[in-house]
């Protein structure tokens, strides 16, 4: 008997082969439903070159072929159903559009279809969703929220009677508005998105961004709008917030942060109220004499350096002593170096800062990275820095990456919005996270004195940059100070881009310095 | 326990006992007076510190500090000063009062009502461990929710107490809590 089974069932194998469109079709039908070749090869059970045959020529057969003429046939009548309640919906304006394309199975979409009018994501429902404005069901989503988008559907309950003006029943959620071909193009998206509870309105906003956004209104909610209140309440919060925002941003990572490593004396503090051995090589430099003649003197201010600054080579583990080793990229740390010896201390400032004693010191990465890059053979401004001890561990630059641009992007939201709370409090979040990370008693989850002072120096590092930089470009540098202070004289808006972004720098004062015409007028200030 | 270490060392390994760095961080989240006993500044403040009400005298004598109130009169004046073992006393007192005092809180704080405290464990160094004898040990982090035990056995300044309740907690790192019995460095915060 089995022998006729397996007879029977080659028997039955052997029919008519699935009917399967054009080439073109497939490909247009596949794009159209915005899937990509490895999707559906993955679906299919074959490699995404295969499908690239089929889409551009060649023909799969046997049971593959079923399957595949069984996608294609499901894809163009979602698509075709869907644009024909769009086109149905849609006056003529939509017409043309589609007798167009009359060579293809279905009738095309917008010539744009990535693009909306006034770039609002508006998405269809196929189920609707009560209106956030007047709570009856509406077929579109507008970021997020459900709503009408025509004035006249939307009537608050109170006034508009519910029965008497239904809302548009679930078999024509389209009808009546004027924008509902802008979806065209995205009838799968829309059927996607409305299964799960993912694009819910009033849900609790996830990510870090979120967070940072639900804080800031919690508080205001609490001080009921008070802006003063509030303001000194986030920044209280500003702590135990930014390693809530850190715990958040490395959620699925790659490499934890290790917040209680051994830490190797030099970095521990000599006394209660002293300092440990790292120079961190803050600048603090004016220029000895300016060139001749009266000059405006600009003061620049560079937005957010230690913000910037949080992108920086961390190590990750607990420091691992070395002797006589060279630089090795991959890790970082502190190392103690002899610094070269620096002649252009006239025109720019010695890049591992004033110090005043000779010898040898304990740098941290980012300072000897500059040493290293300022002796390369592009600038040759040094000799390279001796290396005689490192303490390093394998380093990565991407730690904080996340967490700096939650608050990067918070703060240019709130700069963007006017909101003085919200840039408050993300100031206060980043400066006062990068100062008690060390042996602070204000913040006892991070204990990484390392890097606190590798991002000081990368934030003096960035500022020693943003110096060579102007200097190059043919302003003079008269002075450098701090984490963001930067004095020139020149047309300085040429090379630095002014403004209150990150990658900006803002005036802070202009003043009038140098001698007038061979008498003394000194630095006004 | 099969897991332990019997000669922990021989082969160049180097490290300190789980509990001796558990009881090191947790002194240093008590805190309490820098200053050496050695200057008159520090051990007047220990002083000062443990004469402050009769309970913490009283809790000083218990602790051992076995001198009359005269002594401690003539100490506190400025007449006499303390011999050098005494001082060696005073420190230790000091230091026993003092956990005494914070180990409540502090209980309070590590317990957070039963969500525990993160803990690190940074493995033993291998760096002086010949070659073929190294093994990967990696760093570990376990929550740890009862904290009861260890720090009511270091505020009684019970080393082996305290060693046997670490113990009995890093169990939960699994079958190989061994390697974990010597460590580098053990980090939680409070």
């Amino acid at each position: 008997m089995s022998d006729f089974d397996a007879i029977d069932s080659l028997l039955d194998a052997v029919g008519p082969e699935a009917e399967l469109p054009p080439c073109q079709v497939r490909r247009e039908l596949r794009e159209r439903a915005r899937l990509s070749k490895a999707q559906v090869a993955r679906a299919l059970g074959v490699s995404p070159s295969t499908l690239s045959g089929w889409e551009s020529g060649r023909d799969p057969a046997g049971e593959i072929r079923t399957k595949y003429a069984y996608l294609l046939d499901g894809l163009n009548t979602k698509l075709a159903t869907e644009t024909a309640t769009e086109t149905e919906a849609a006056p003529a304006a939509e017409r043309p559009l589609t007798s167009d394309t009359a060579a293809t199975v279905t009738p095309s979409s917008s010539p744009d279809p990535g693009q909306d009018e006034d770039g609002d994501d508006v998405e269809l429902l196929v189920v609707p969703e009560p209106c956030v404005l007047c709570g009856r069901p509406a077929g579109q989503r507008v970021a997020g929220f459900a709503q009408h988008l025509a004035p006249a559907d939307c009537q608050p309950t109170a006034t508009g009677a519910p029965a008497a003006a239904p809302a548009p029943p679930a078999e024509q959620p389209t009808a009546q508005t004027p924008k509902a071909p802008l979806c065209t193009a995205r009838p799968v998206r829309a059927t996607e998105r409305s299964k799960g509870p993912a694009r819910h309105a009033f849900q609790e906003p996830s990510g870090p961004v979120g967070l940072i956004r639900e804080a800031v209104q919690g508080v205001l909610a609490e001080h009921r709008g008070d802006v003063d209140a509030a303001t000194a309440a986030l920044l209280k919060r500003a702590i135990p917030d930014a390693m809530r925002l850190l715990d958040e941003t490395r959620k699925g990572a790659r490499y934890d942060v290790i917040a209680h490593p051994w830490i190797p004396d030099i970095l521990k503090k000599q006394t209660a109220r002293g300092a440990d051995q790292i120079w961190e090589a803050r600048p603090k430099w004016t220029r000895h004499e300016l060139p001749p003649g009266r000059h405006e003197v600009t003061a620049l201010d560079i937005n957010g350096a230690y913000l910037s600054a949080l992108k920086t080579h961390l190590p990750l583990g607990q420091l691992e002593h070395s002797t006589g080793l060279a630089h090795d990229r991959r890790r970082s740390g502190v190392h103690l170096i002899t610094p070269p010896e620096w002649e252009h201390e006239a025109v720019l400032p010695n890049p591992i800062g004033q110090r005043d004693e000779p010898g040898p010191l304990w740098v941290t990465e980012p300072t000897l990275r500059l040493l290293l890059r300022l002796s390369g053979p592009k600038h040759q401004l040094c000799a390279p820095p001796q290396i005689h001890e490192s303490y390093t561990s394998g380093a990565t630059e991407n730690l904080l990456e996340k967490f700096r641009i939650a608050l990067k992007d918070a703060r240019d939201t709130a700069i963007e919005q006017g909101d003085t709370v919200t840039l408050e409090y993300v100031k206060a979040m980043y400066s006062k996270f990068v100062s008690t990370m060390g042996e602070s008693n204000y913040n006892r989850e991070l204990y990484r004195p390392d890097w606190m002072h590798l991002i000081r120096s990368q934030a003096f590092a960035n500022l020693w940059l943003k110096a060579l930089k102007a200097h190059d470009e043919g302003l003079a540098v008269v002075r450098a100070m701090g984490t963001d202070e930067l004095h020139v004289i020149g047309d300085w808006r040429r090379v630095f881009a002014e403004g209150r972004g990150v990658t900006e720098v803002k005036v802070k004062d202009t003043y009038a310095a140098g001698t007038d015409a061979g008498e003394h007028a000194g630095e006004g200030e | 326990m099969p897991e332990k270490n019997i000669d922990f060392g021989r082969f160049g390994a180097q490290g300190i006992k789980g509990s001796d760095a558990v009881a090191r961080k947790l002194d240093e989240l008590a805190g309490g007076i820098a200053t050496p006993v050695t200057a008159k500044r520090g051990w007047t403040a220990r002083l000062h510190y443990l004469t402050k009400s009769t309970q913490t005298l009283k809790a000083a004598q218990d602790a051992g500090l076995t001198v009359t109130h005269r002594t401690l009169k003539a100490w506190l004046e400025g007449e006499r000063r303390p011999s050098k073992a005494n001082l060696k006393r005073i420190d230790q007192v000091y230091r026993a009062v003092r956990r005494h005092n914070v180990a409540r809180h502090l209980l309070r704080r590590l317990n957070r009502d039963g969500r525990g405290t993160r803990v690190e464990i940074h493995p033993l160094n291998q760096s002086q461990v010949p070659q073929p004898l190294q093994r990967v040990v990696e760093y570990r982090t376990m929550n740890v929710r009862r904290w009861d035990r260890i720090v009511g056995s270091w505020a009684a300044g019970d080393p082996q107490s305290l060693d046997a309740a670490w113990q009995d907690t890093i169990v939960d790192l699994g079958s190989q809590w061994g390697q974990y019995e010597y460590v580098t460095n053990v980090g939680f915060a409070a």
